[in-house]
């Protein structure tokens, strides 16, 4: 198998060529994967990483020498790639290949973790009696061979990023830069960036499941700087996906780049909203990131079977008005946040935090399913092997309420409309939660009157979640490129709503003396 | 081990070359990580790892791109590198796409810098469960206490670089760091969470884990019963450990990258006095010891103090090879190491009893700046300043401003500089700043 293994990499490494050398173009990389499937038509995964089953389950039972609840085994591939289009040319590519195997033992809620690089027998045997450590029992008996679950189809390419030249993004990068110049003449200068990523896991557990899937991802980003006499003001818009290279339409991409000079332009003109509590509409699709901070976060059941979130006595209690539905959801096709299966080899679905205003289950993981005797919701994520996994959100989003947009703007005298955003944080214990928004409007007297720019707005999840007074039927999901950070570890995300008020949240401004 | 990275370094540039390279820059690099988590009188979780990675940047036909990966095998690493190289070839040329002149590496200091603690690397199993019940034990002492995690984090890492010029080198350096998150039971379903955490290259120099416990739990007992202040403009004083975030906001665009592009306020600031005549921050990368003490940066460039701002008046910015040669600025660095911010006469209590009414800032929460206008807003958490005095926690608040702006209004400085980050930053004080709360 070793043998096999050094050769079908071998011809990857021309094969996974992301670039334009002549020789390499016009389909060859098709022909590659084509051989690969015929060599290995059981389980590519085993042989891409050098593996078999043998060598898996010997392993295993190393890793449970000591005894375990859960173990796993979890194998990764990723090839990132970058390209950066910065005063007119594209003059810098970069990329980044991480290899490797993470060993988890779990005992009641302890974890032994453990990862190796280097792929051969001895380097995983000693990683396995590394993270065994944690463990003071005896043997259990681990798994002679393991059963593959089938693949997942939430994001299905028919060609590999591995496939794709620079040849092919170089134009697209430029197209999206002349856009922008076009759009206006005030806007001096255009960067975009670029990424693209094939990731494939593989993990066997200790009950014998084999899991392996294909995780595709890519994201666009412009940035514009536009001059007005002296002053100077940049804005950007990105767009992400678990896509194929097909997906970048000129109209999809023009769309993204309309939407950042737009944003930039308006911020000539955009002021500081006045200090302190206002009622605040959300637009629909990126506000999302209410549902993210305000309650998401709270919901994952780490926090709470450690009693150190606000949610963690609220199960069944009443948080929001019956028109409030709050779902997280990894199995919406090609989204940024969508996976087949979580890092812990367990099918990912979709979980009601919030069911007509009753706060309804929390994102569990193995461990905190365990802990609750629930069958986990499938939301065990990690950043890489490197690291082990934990409940996180995927796609978490507000199904559609029974009002309309025109209806909440007519609902407010005075207050905000927020609609695009750059980061935001939440304190699980006390609630209170932020987000920092980069463009939005004042809201006089039910219309919509000047642009406001660069506020943070806080507020406490049980609170606002209360507050939600009215909520739109024109729920929509963000295109953007999310990425969540919890403990350390980053993963991609997904966001969206209807557009929502909320009565009342403190808005950063300026003092009127 | 050190002599395998070299080696490893070198044997990756040598393969740049013989794939069609003019030039590349390669850096070998190595570290072992422990971690021990313990929880509420037991061990949670502990991570043992040692992880490698091999990054290489080559220069061929007047084009250039950056690679790396953790696969080092040796059959695998030749195809990578001569992909690298193929992959250069398609892009665009740039001129200033060059590697690093030997004139910025040859006069590297070799002072002791100190990074390597022997008793770090000696550290066993016993010592740091020993340290997580101490940690622990403290950290439980109040009976509001619904959890406490206590963690202890150390290990070495070592790097090497080599490149096609004559760069050849290696730096190596040890770091421990202990510390506690505390959750109390607040007023209803609310928790009060706050932590604490201390650290550096060498044991010796860390307080006890007593210690360590007892502050993250005392910090957090000062959470409880937290209200939303006031909507105000007010004075703000920022304490040593928030102020250095808050510094890092302040410099996050003060670098060529960004002035380059048209996105960073500092753009017209060099040379001028921008700030108050407070404000002086040296970058120094020769602090023995220091979190990010470096004999040269991860382009090569010797290393050496460099004023970023004097008596408020701005004398360099973070500049690396690539964005001076384009934005027409001589190279200084282009990433940031030790920065220390220059000491005032006064300490915490006398700051406070000089503002004497104003909001104390303990920790930020979120928020955001643009870097192209300095406009920034940012949540926060803190006391209100009674009669001199630290006086009811509030929290849910925003301060809102502009970073440029609110520095002119830095009116006094501090004597106690936060020792557990590379910015080495005392209390700040501030006057008439935008709060917004109830």
């Amino acid at each position: 198998m070793t043998m096999k293994r050094r050769e079908f990499l071998g011809r990857m490494a021309a094969g996974s060529a992301v670039l334009s050398m002549p020789a390499f173009l016009s389909g060859c990389g098709i022909q590659q994967a084509t051989a690969i499937a015929d060599q290995t038509p059981e389980n590519p995964f085993m042989d891409w990483f050098g593996v078999d089953e043998a060598t898996t389950a010997r392993v295993m039972a190393e890793l449970t020498a000591r005894g375990a609840d859960a173990a796993d085994l979890y194998f990764q591939h990723s090839r990132t790639n970058f390209l950066t289009l910065e005063d007119g040319i594209v003059s810098s590519a970069s990329s980044t290949i991480e290899q490797g195997v993470g060993l988890r033992v779990v005992v009641g809620d302890q974890t032994g973790y453990a990862f190796t690089e280097d792929l051969t027998l001895p380097s995983m045997l000693a990683a396995a009696r590394t993270a065994a450590a944690i463990a003071s029992g005896s043997q259990v008996v681990p798994p002679q061979s393991f059963n593959a679950a089938g693949a997942g189809d939430l994001y299905k390419t028919t060609v590999p990023w591995s496939d794709v030249g620079i040849d092919q993004k170089l134009p697209l990068m430029k197209f999206v830069e002349a856009k922008a110049k076009s759009l206006d003449e005030s806007v001096d200068k255009v960067a975009v960036y670029w990424a693209d990523q094939d990731q494939r896991v593989m993990i066997a557990t200790l009950d014998g499941k084999l899991v392996t899937d294909h995780r595709p991802m890519t994201r666009v980003t412009v940035t514009v700087t536009a001059k007005k006499g002296d002053e100077v003001q940049s804005g950007f818009s990105n767009i992400a996906a678990r896509e194929e290279f097909g997906w970048y339409s000129e109209e999809r991409l023009t769309t993204m780049v309309r939407e950042a000079v737009e944003r930039t332009m308006v911020l000539f003109d955009a002021r500081r909203p006045p200090a302190g509590e206002m009622p605040v509409i959300l637009a629909s699709g990126a506000s999302g990131i209410l549902l993210h901070e305000a309650i998401g976060h709270g919901m994952e059941a780490d926090f709470n079977r450690k009693g150190v979130s606000i949610y963690s006595d609220m199960i069944g209690k009443k948080v929001a008005e019956p028109f409030v539905t709050v779902v997280d959801q990894a199995t919406i096709p090609r989204e940024r946040g969508a996976l087949n299966y979580d890092d812990e080899g367990n099918k990912a679905g979709r979980t009601v935090l919030v069911r007509d205003g009753i706060l309804e289950s929390y994102l569990h993981d193995g461990i905190s399913a365990n802990q609750y005797a629930l069958k986990p919701t499938g939301s065990g994520r990690r950043q890489s092997y490197k690291y082990a996994p934990m409940p996180r959100m995927s796609c978490t989003f507000m199904e559609d309420g029974p009002h309309t947009k025109d209806e909440i703007i007519a609902a407010v005298d005075r207050g905000i409309i927020c609609e695009t955003y750059t980061n935001g944080q939440v304190q699980i214990g006390a609630g209170d939660y932020t987000f920092y928004v980069k463009n939005g409007w004042l809201v006089e007297n039910g219309k919509v009157t000047a642009p406001i720019k660069d506020v943070n707005i806080i507020g406490n999840g049980p609170e606002s979640l209360k507050r939600i007074t009215m909520v739109a039927n024109d729920a929509r999901l963000d295109t953007g490129g999310w990425t969540c950070g919890k403990n350390g570890q980053s993963v991609p995300v997904s966001q969206g709503i209807p557009t929502v008020l909320v009565s009342k949240m403190t808005v950063g401004g300026e003092n009127v003396s | 081990m050190s002599v395998e990275l070299k080696e490893r370094a070198a044997e990756a540039v040598e393969l740049a070359k013989k794939a069609g390279a003019e030039d590349a820059w390669s850096n070998a690099s190595q570290s072992r990580d422990v971690q021990f988590e313990y929880r509420d009188g037991s061990l949670e979780k502990v991570k043992d790892t040692t992880s490698q990675n091999l990054g290489i940047r080559i220069y061929a036909g007047g084009r250039y791109s950056s690679h790396s990966t953790t696969d080092l095998s040796p059959d695998r690493l030749q195809g990578f590198i001569t992909e690298a190289v193929a992959i250069t070839g398609a892009l665009e040329p740039d001129e200033y796409r060059r590697i690093t002149p030997e004139s910025l590496f040859t006069d590297r200091p070799t002072d002791d810098l100190d990074l390597v603690d022997a008793n770090v690397q000696a550290l066993d199993r016993e010592q740091r469960i020993a340290w997580c019940r101490a940690l622990d034990e403290v950290a439980h002492q109040n009976e509001r206490v619904i959890s406490a995690t206590s963690g202890v984090y150390d290990g070495t890492q070592r790097s090497a670089s080599a490149s096609s010029n004559g760069f050849l080198d290696e730096q190596q350096s040890t770091y421990c760091w202990f510390g506690a998150e505390v959750t109390l039971r607040d007023r209803g379903d609310k928790r009060a969470e706050d932590a604490f955490y201390a650290g550096g290259a060498h044991v010796v120099d860390l307080p006890g884990p007593e210690e360590v416990g007892t502050i993250a739990l005392e910090r957090t007992l000062s959470r409880l019963d937290s209200e939303k202040g006031p909507t105000v403009k007010a004075p703000m004083v920022v304490d040593a450990r928030a102020a250095a975030s808050l510094l890092g906001r302040l410099l996050g665009s003060a670098n060529a990258r960004s002035v380059q592009q048209g996105r960073s306020f500092w753009a017209p600031l060099l040379g001028e006095e921008a700030f108050s005549k407070k404000l002086t921050i040296i970058d120094d990368p020769l602090i023995k010891r220091g979190l990010s003490s470096r004999h040269y940066d991860n382009e090569g460039i010797s290393s050496r103090a460099l004023p970023i701002v004097e008596n408020g008046i701005v004398r360099n910015i973070y500049v690396d090879t690539y964005y001076g040669r384009k934005g027409d600025m001589s190279p200084t660095t282009g990433s940031p190491s030790n920065r220390v911010v220059k000491l005032g006469g006064y300490s915490r209590e006398q700051l406070l009893g000089e503002v004497g009414t104003g909001v104390y800032v303990t920790s930020w929460l979120g928020g955001n700046a643009d870097s192209t206008t300095g406009d920034f807003s940012l949540g926060l958490r803190g006391h209100m300043i009674e009669d001199g005095k630290i006086g009811r926690p509030v929290g849910e608040m925003n301060v809102t401003g502009n970073l440029r702006d609110l520095f002119t209004r830095l009116e006094l400085v501090g004597n106690d500089p936060y020792p557990y980050s590379s910015t080495l930053a005392p209390s700040l004080v501030f006057a008439d700043v935008d709060f917004s709360g109830t």
